[in-house]
């Protein structure tokens, strides 16, 4: 005699099989949504640069340095340029090649803005932040180098 | 005659702050694209370059693509990507256009004015006209600029499974909003 749990109808198979489906779905859904971007500070930066050199690489040639930089981690080291409101609430560094108007900017991560806060016009700093790349700006004139997710990496 | 002297400077200071064209490289663009069943499509860029020429009213602003920052890593991937907004090829959002009235706008007088822009946008290549009311705010000669509006995303030629799904606005909201030197 064939022992009860031998007997499982197909269609129990199949109704587990669809309900372990959709479990597994659902978690990888819950992990794709709740996924978050790590802390910049804690990223290890792929190449750490000189300001004025770095504008000056992307004002050479965008397409190259876009290749080189565009979608990593990069440390920036210079002497601020300015400091300007974005909105009421956070603050974008700049450096300024002023021989060429070009420039490099960084928005602060959500958890860095109060230490952008901090920064004045004339400080030397190191800001680690994702490069966006480079592109000529046609309003400006110039050569303009965005970054999102920034952090003060330490004063020189 | 000191007294006049005074004016004149001041009228001809007044009168070339109101002829300079005036901008940001610090304006924000904020793009929402969410919808009841996901709120993860929104994203804004901070570093947004902005233009209003006071005198002739035209306005511009041009964001790089890829400096929208998203809460969520493979939505940002997703949205940067060759079926989206293929940034690595389109690098910029620009937009060119003018204030339809700029006679009510009043640029060297405190106030807050509303009017509406009109002009072309370009994503991915693709250009349409677009017309949007806007705010403008005067305030001891400073100058900032607000607008809200809608864009459909197949007058760009971006479709796809998600959005017939419904996890993508059909029609996201933009908010640009500028503070200009």
């Amino acid at each position: 005699m064939t022992p009860d749990k031998k007997k499982t109808p197909w269609m129990k198979r199949v109704l587990w099989s669809v309900f372990v489906l959709v479990v597994i779905a659902a978690g990888i859904y819950w992990y794709v949504a709740s996924e978050k971007f790590a802390d910049t500070n804690d990223r290890e930066a792929v190449y750490t640069v000189n300001a004025l050199d770095f504008i000056r690489e992307f004002h050479e040639s965008d397409s190259a340095a876009n290749a080189k930089y565009r979608d990593k981690i990069i440390t920036v080291n210079g002497t601020v340029s300015a400091v300007e409101p974005a909105d009421s609430a956070t603050m974008n560094i700049k450096f300024v090649d002023t021989t060429t108007g070009s420039y490099v900017i960084f928005a602060f991560q959500e958890q860095h803005v109060a230490e952008a806060k901090t920064i004045k016009e004339g400080d030397l700093v190191s800001i680690k932040g994702s490069c966006s790349g480079g592109t000529y700006s046609e309003i400006l004139g110039v050569e303009k180098i965005d970054f999102k997710r920034s952090a003060l990496n330490k004063t020189k | 005659m000191k007294k006049t002297i005074l004016a004149l400077a001041l009228v001809a200071v007044t009168g070339s702050l109101f002829a300079q064209k005036k901008t940001t490289t610090s304006a924000t663009v904020a793009f929402d694209a969410s919808t009841a069943i996901d709120n993860l499509p929104k994203a804004e860029n901070k570093t947004v370059v902005a233009a209003l020429d006071p005198k002739t009213g035209s306005v511009a602003f041009e964001a790089t693509v890829k400096n929208f920052a998203f809460a969520n890593p493979t939505i940002q991937q997703h949205f940067n990507g060759e079926k989206w907004l293929d940034s690595d090829k389109f690098p910029s959002f620009i937009f060119k256009g003018n204030i339809i009235d700029p006679a009510k706008v009043d640029f060297t007088k405190d106030g807050s004015y509303n009017t509406n822009v009109e002009g072309s946008l370009s994503i991915k290549g693709v250009e349409q006209k677009v017309k949007a009311p806007a705010t403008i705010v005067v305030k001891a000669g400073a100058i900032s600029a607000t607008s809200n509006f809608s864009i459909k995303l197949t007058d760009f030629g971006i479709s796809g499974a998600p959005i017939d799904a419904g996890k993508v606005s059909k029609e996201p909201k933009v908010t640009v909003s500028a503070d200009f030197k």
